[in-house]
């Protein structure tokens, strides 16, 4: 698995990805043609995937989001370092802050 | 950032601040009646916010039906369907997802906040059914700019949207609204700010926030003048969670004489025991990559108080069990 700031991208074995995820449509890329994880609302800040690829939104315990890189790619962001990612599925999961009696999305 | 995107000039424009143009904001009321099929307001009123603006038009006694449906609600309806039938369920999903979407989430808690604000006082009920003649102005700006490009419909609402805030359309009276002259907000979009009201208009109307949370107008001042004693005796455990958090976690660890629980090579466990309420429990981790100066960014995350490790913390903040989080490249 590989962590960029607040964003964490856990590999999913090719098999275990449902049919009707494959199947899906994706999600549509930003002006500069990526594919954005995340977005920090107000700097615009984003983890960002400009590959090749496919990002589908699947809630459930699948989703919400699941990146498809058919010939890997690279994981890019303002302020974090890229990271190279290898070809395949990929859950992308976002980090989350204990608050009592619920939990609120870390953004950076 | 290409900037002229339709996504970017309204993001902007919803959190636009400061003075009105006035004359380019009276000019798009009078289009957005004319391209409604009405005749134009004989009057335009200006309010320095949207609770002043509640108070003026409860005042008004000619001003004669609100034709928000109009001038709004019907033009927007039908651009949607002819957005929506032009491409196809799929693509409209695909085009709101691109546009408004990402903008909607923001705005919408941001004007609930504003209606929160104005129903507080007075007469709430009044206000209330005031409220429902709103035009949201630079708030609409999600729907503004998924309909962006797509035809001059809409091009009066622009038009107001981008040069004032909320506004009444009436029949002979129009009553628009300044912009704030304060807007803070966290990077979630929240509403947050620990020196003073986190959302300001010039007549003073305003709301204070910390990371989205209400807090009482005079706890910025009281913020100001925190010690670890007056959090321990703070009753209400939100504000407590407000108080610790502008602090400092480490500054109060390092006051209290906090002791690390748990450490391992994911960040430390730390614990603070609070009187009346669970502890609180936090992972202390550092950022990946260096700062411009070369540090690196120690950061602190609220994790749940039955946690035991470090692990087992930072794994619950990406909803994993400890032995599953073991990621091979962090930056």
């Amino acid at each position: 698995m590989y962590r960029q700031g607040d964003v964490l991208l856990v590999p999913a074995a090719e098999d275990a990805v449902p049919p009707h995820v494959k199947d899906r449509q994706g999600e549509p890329r930003d002006a500069r043609g990526r594919l954005v994880l995340a977005l920090g609302e107000v700097t615009g800040h984003a983890h960002a995937v400009p590959s090749r690829g496919r990002l589908v939104r699947e809630p459930g315990p699948w989703g919400p989001l699941l990146l498809e890189l058919p010939e890997g790619g690279r994981l890019v962001h303002e302020e974090h370092a890229p990271i190279a990612l290898p070809k395949g599925w990929y859950r992308v999961v976002r980090q989350r802050e204990y608050v009592p009696g619920a939990y609120r999305v870390v953004a950076d | 950032m290409n900037d002229t995107l339709p996504v970017d000039k309204w993001r902007a424009v919803a959190a636009a601040t400061g003075p009105a143009d006035r004359a380019s904001a009276e000019e798009g009321v009078r289009l957005a009646y004319r391209l409604a099929g009405l005749p134009e307001p004989q009057e335009i009123r200006w309010a320095d916010s949207p609770r002043e603006a509640v108070e003026l038009v409860k005042e008004l006694t000619d001003q004669g039906r609100s034709v928000r449906d109009e001038v709004r609600t019907r033009p927007w309806a039908d651009e949607r369907r002819r957005v929506h039938d032009e491409l196809g369920p799929g693509g409209w999903t695909a085009h709101w997802s691109a546009t408004g979407a990402m903008l909607w989430d923001t705005t919408r808690a941001l004007a609930d906040r504003i209606r929160d604000g104005v129903t507080d006082g007075p007469e709430p009920d009044r206000a209330r059914l005031v409220l429902l003649d709103a035009v949201l102005g630079q708030h609409d700006a999600a729907w503004l700019a998924a309909f962006d490009g797509r035809g001059d419909r809409l091009a009066g609402l622009a038009a107001v949207a981008e040069h004032a805030g909320w506004w009444w359309p009436y029949e002979r009276v129009a009553v628009v609204c300044e912009r704030p002259v304060e807007l803070h907000r966290d990077e979630a979009g929240r509403l947050d700010r620990g020196d003073g009201p986190a959302l300001a208009f010039a007549d003073g109307f305003a709301l204070y926030a910390w990371r989205g949370m209400p807090v009482p107008s005079d706890f910025p001042d009281e913020l100001a003048a925190l010690t670890p004693e007056r959090i321990r005796a703070e009753r209400n455990a939100e504000l407590r969670r407000v108080m610790l958090e502008f602090y400092g976690y480490e500054r109060y660890l390092a006051e209290s004489n906090a002791q690390p629980v748990h450490r391992d090579e994911t960040g430390v466990l730390w614990r603070i025991a609070l009187a009346d309420d669970e502890d609180v429990a936090m992972v202390e981790v550092v950022n990946s990559t260096p700062e411009p100066d070369g540090t690196y960014r120690t950061y602190w995350l609220r994790v749940p108080p039955e946690t035991r490790t470090a692990r087992q913390g930072v794994a619950w903040t990406f909803g994993l069990q400890p032995e599953e989080y073991r990621p091979l490249v962090e930056t």
